[in-house]
């Protein structure tokens, strides 16, 4: 038989309801994933205000990219936020299951407080770190000041403004990676402890060769859902800093919320969008590599 | 039967030229869109009810716009769905390129009566600056609002300071003396000046680019489309307030204030336009103060430019009457309202009479801080009309934020970053 | 490691993070001048700043659009993923594997490419400032067809089987057999979704500007840049309480669910 014909016989023999169930999606996928990404790639191409015409400028929008020292700095911004926030809530996260994975009351109790800042809206969040960060009545600086210590000019110094959207948004986020490796943690087998301690191993050793390789796939999850948080700031540096002071705290989704919103570059828009889009990507791709790698050896 | 009818709504239709009528015979009806604030709209008011008696068989409506909106982000959006007004006299010349572009405005000069209207009206250097690279005209200037450097004149003989600074160095003398006598460990800190220090494309509106008019001569940041700022003036104008903030004359904070510090004699200069003068006559009645045109490059010499924001009126391409429309632009551009304009609003119309003819003798009797602006009408420049000038003042402001607030920048450098991003930008609208 | 001192780490991070909420709602009672203080307490408090808040902004109105949109998104959610989900695991037709493919592929799709032309979608259909635009777009949760996909894989064929015999037609199976015993994920899918669209402000930001149509977590974003709030760090964060209040209220009493549901996100894997 033919293929066609194959194909033909392979749908007369279907479930008709099969196809009425997945309509929806069919349709909801052609008008708002299909034909925008679609779209996306005709407009790359093109200057548009949304008012005026659509002007062909054929690669204009890509050569003005690749020259864009902004584009690029915000690649950095974003790279920086990561640097911190991927170690410090890897760091944390697991500080806090491990604690919670011991012979202790209240597991359920601290679990719950632990997640909180999870579910508020990150805008209320913000708005909230805005003030604990804020460099004259600033309760962070309080307690320096109660301490002795100097005030920090947490959203004000350029080189220190990213790295504390980093720290708040650990903060929100390290609720969901505790509950994540408090369920990896409950899912290793005792006997491989037991064994460990029968061989002499310190809870040192049997940390680094039994707990941490077996975490190994919440690992993965937390560095890509950061890695995919991180290129997808907006509403932080937004609200705390308008990408300031001296643009370093541009992330990449505010660079295009100002290019289209703002100066109405809808073309230029997209083009940037696609190529964070693949950065991103890439990084993620990189990253399930390296660290499933890691966990073969 | 039917011949008949179309025989009739042809005769009727064809007009005399000026277009169809709504009926046979009857009113023909304008709108006019004035500024949402409230003085403009009180002020278009009554241009609107007087003309509607003077002529009955023109009627205009006015409809203001919406507030929440920004106006040219209306205007826009109602060229590309049509639903423009006929008149509109909130018209930014920053945007007037991309009216023009999206086809929204007629050509003003096509009215035989255009060019004796507006060599009688406007001054003589002002006409060229409102002209489009066509060599057509879209917009006839209304109003504008000169940025100009107020002083409080207590606090400056508190400082022992004899006269009004006219350079930089004098400028700078004067800061040296403020912070020297009226600040100390016992007093409430008194700044010598302050501006916003957001990065915000507008805000630049009221530091760099009047500086830069007024140390270049009034040069435009643009030529022929290619950008013309990489000179000394801008980096002047940058090392300026670059000092202004390492000596600490400006606080490296914003004031968010409701009322100005100005107002609440904490600041001993400021930075405004004529809208000001209107705010301390209700705030702060009692103020000595003076309005100055801005300090200057130690050196310069001849009129101190300025920037205005430059506000003008223009007729869309939607109108079905455009002679009519123009008789009402001339109307609202007569001398009786901008003496209105004058006494209801507190702006200056762009007008080179004001200070001669009898008309504002009034006006300008009684408030005779608002003279110095009028003075200031010829030498006031507007933005230029280059594309995307938002974003690239945004570019400027960057450079600024980095060279003048934080100081980390040289200006020589600041000013070539500037103008490499200008360029890009504008390689990127060709 | 001793008891004690894991309950003192356990307690010093409860405290990092709910001492902030603390001090935020404390704070939007005090008055602006104590609001710099460390403590908790003020002799003065007093519910100011609220009134002045709802005064100023509609907020009610935006918990109310809140509502109405993120009830709409998670209930078309679940039953057209539900569908979707169970025609995927228990129906037969041609075209099944790689529709699931597709699915798994548009998962995959960083949204930042397909942000822009979406908002253009939303302006050549004349939706932007219509509960329209803030619903459709997020009518169809990928994550929640594969959530229920693999749930009903689980189901038991003769249960199925049994109905089918019976004469029950697939609408009949899928909500009158199968949903009673999806609670679990049910509960899942409808939880993630109305959470993440209920604190979704990018796209509200970009598809509303029409103040009567905003979202909650968008108008208080935008009294938090834009000059109405004056600077004043009460109206400020009371908004912000204003705006957490819900869903800590709603966390309150089903906290058990909300940790669940998030977690069984990244057992997935």
């Amino acid at each position: 038989m033919s293929r066609r014909a194959a194909l033909l016989a392979a749908i007369r023999r279907s479930d008709t309801n099969g196809y009425i169930f997945v309509l929806p999606y069919v349709i909801f996928f052609l008008a708002f994933v299909a034909y925008p990404l679609v779209f996306s790639f005709v407009l790359m191409f093109h200057r548009w205000n949304l008012v005026s015409p659509m002007e062909w400028v054929g690669s204009k929008n890509f050569i003005r990219l690749v020259q864009d020292p902004l584009f690029f700095k915000s690649l950095f911004n974003t790279l920086t936020f990561l640097a911190i926030h991927i170690p410090l809530q890897i760091f944390a996260a697991l500080g806090f299951a491990l604690l919670l994975n011991t012979r202790i009351r209240g597991r359920g109790f601290f679990r719950g407080i632990y997640f909180l800042p999870v579910v508020v809206s990150g805008v209320a969040v913000t708005i909230l770190w805005q003030q604990l960060f804020s460099f004259d009545y600033g309760v962070l600086n309080s307690l320096l000041r109660l301490a002795g210590l100097g005030r920090v000019p947490w959203l004000i110094d350029a080189n220190i403004a990213m790295p504390s959207i980093a720290v708040m948004a650990t903060w929100k986020n390290v609720g969901i990676y505790i509950v994540l490796f408090l369920a990896g943690l409950q899912g290793i087998p005792r006997e491989l402890y037991e064994a460990a301690r029968i061989d002499g191993a310190s809870p040192l050793r049997q940390f680094l060769y039994i707990t941490f390789p077996m975490l190994n796939p919440t690992i993965i999850i937390i560095v890509v859902l950061s890695t995919i948080g991180g290129f997808s700031l907006f509403i932080e540096p937004y609200v705390l800093t308008g990408g300031g002071p001296m643009q370093s705290t541009l992330s990449g989704m505010l660079y295009i919320y100002n290019q289209a919103f703002y100066f109405g570059h809808m073309g230029y828009a997209a083009t940037l969008g696609f190529v964070y889009a693949a950065v991103i990507f890439l990084v993620v791709t990189v990253q399930r590599r390296v660290i499933e790698r890691d966990i073969a050896t | 039967m039917r011949a008949g009818i179309l025989a009739v709504v042809l005769i009727y239709g064809c007009g005399d030229g000026n277009g169809p009528r709504n009926e046979a015979g009857g009113t023909i009806e304008l709108t006019y869109w004035p500024a949402p604030n409230a003085q403009e709209v009180e002020l278009a008011d009554s241009l609107v009810r007087e003309w509607n008696i003077l002529h009955p068989g023109v009627h205009v409506v006015m409809q203001p716009i919406p507030v929440n909106q920004s106006t040219e982000e209306v205007l826009l959006a109602a060229i590309a769905g049509k639903t423009t007004p006929d008149v509109c006299s909130n018209i930014n010349p920053i945007a007037l390129r991309d009216y023009v572009a999206s086809g929204g405005l007629i050509p003003l000069d096509q009215f035989p009566d255009f060019d004796s209207v507006v060599t009688q009206r406007i001054p003589r250097e002002l006409l060229g600056l409102f002209m489009t690279p066509d060599g057509h005209y879209y917009q006839v200037p209304w109003k504008t609002n000169p940025v100009m450097m107020f002083y409080n004149l207590r606090l400056l003989r508190a400082a022992g300071v004899s006269g009004i600074p006219n350079t930089y160095a004098q400028y700078f003398a004067l800061g040296d003396r403020v912070l020297e006598k009226l600040n100390g460990p016992e007093k409430a800190h008194i700044w010598v000046g302050e501006r916003d220090i957001r990065p915000i494309w507008w805000q630049r509106m009221f530091d760099f680019y009047p500086f830069y008019l007024a140390a270049s001569g009034g040069q435009p940041l643009f030529r022929n489309d290619s950008v013309a700022f990489g000179n000394s003036s801008a980096e002047e104008v940058f090392a300026f307030f670059r000092t202004c903030y390492a000596r600490g004359y400006f606080p490296r904070t914003s004031f968010y204030q409701s009322v100005d510090p100005f107002m609440l004699e904490e600041k001993v200069t400021h930075i405004a336009g004529p809208w000001q003068v209107a705010a301390i006559r209700k705030f702060a009645p009692a103020l000595d103060y003076s309005v100055e045109p801005l300090p200057v490059p130690d050196g310069r010499k001849g009129p101190v430019y300025t920037f205005g924001d430059f506000k003008n009126v223009a007729i869309f391409t939607t109108t079905k009457h455009p002679r009519e429309a123009w008789a009402f632009v001339r109307f609202l551009l007569s001398a009786r309202y901008d003496r209105l304009l004058l006494h209801l609003c507190d702006q200056i119309p762009v007008r080179g009479d004001l200070l001669t003819n009898p008309l504002f003798a009034e006006y300008f009797k009684n408030n005779p801080k608002m003279v110095r602006f009028a003075e200031q009408v010829p030498f006031t420049r507007g933005m230029d009309s280059a594309p995307d000038m938002k974003e690239i003042f945004d570019g400027i402001s960057q450079e600024y934020e980095m060279c003048a607030v934080y100081g980390t920048k040289p200006p020589a450098q600041a000013v070539r970053d500037a103008v490499e991003r200008a360029r890009m930008i504008t390689e990127w609208n060709r | 490691m001793k008891s004690v001192v894991k309950y003192i780490l356990l307690t010093g991070g409860a405290l990092v993070f709910v001492y902030p909420f603390l001090w935020m709602f404390t704070s939007s009672l005090k008055p602006e001048a104590e609001i710099g203080d460390l403590g908790l307490w003020s002799t003065a408090f007093s519910f100011i700043n609220y009134e002045k808040v709802l005064v100023k902004i509609p907020i009610l109105r935006a918990l109310l659009n809140s509502l109405i949109v993120s009830a709409s998104c998670t209930t078309t959610v679940v039953i057209l993923g539900s569908m979707v989900g169970y025609a995927l695991s228990r129906l037969r037709f041609a075209g099944k594997r790689g529709l699931y493919m597709l699915i798994l592929f548009t998962m995959m799709i960083p949204f930042q490419i397909v942000l822009i032309p979406q908002y253009i979608l939303m302006v050549k259909l004349g939706w932007t400032d219509t509960y329209l635009a803030l619903i459709a777009p997020t009518m169809i949760s990928a994550f929640g067809i594969v959530l229920f996909r693999q749930f009903f894989l689980s189901i038991p064929q003769a249960l199925i089987d049994a109905a089918r015999i019976d004469g029950c037609n697939e609408v009949t199976i899928l909500f009158r057999i199968i949903y009673p015993l999806s609670r679990p994920v049910i509960i899942t899918v409808a939880l993630l979704t109305f959470m993440t669209n209920w604190n979704e402000v990018l796209w509200p930001m970009m598809v509303v500007r029409e103040r009567s149509l905003m979202t909650m977590p968008q108008i208080v974003a935008l009294f938090s840049t834009g000059g109405e709030a004056e600077s004043q760090l009460g109206y400020l964060l009371a908004a912000a309480t204003l705006l957490a209040l819900p869903v800590v209220i709603a966390y309150a009493f089903f906290q058990r669910y909300f940790i669940e549901s998030m977690a069984s996100t990244g057992l997935k894997g």
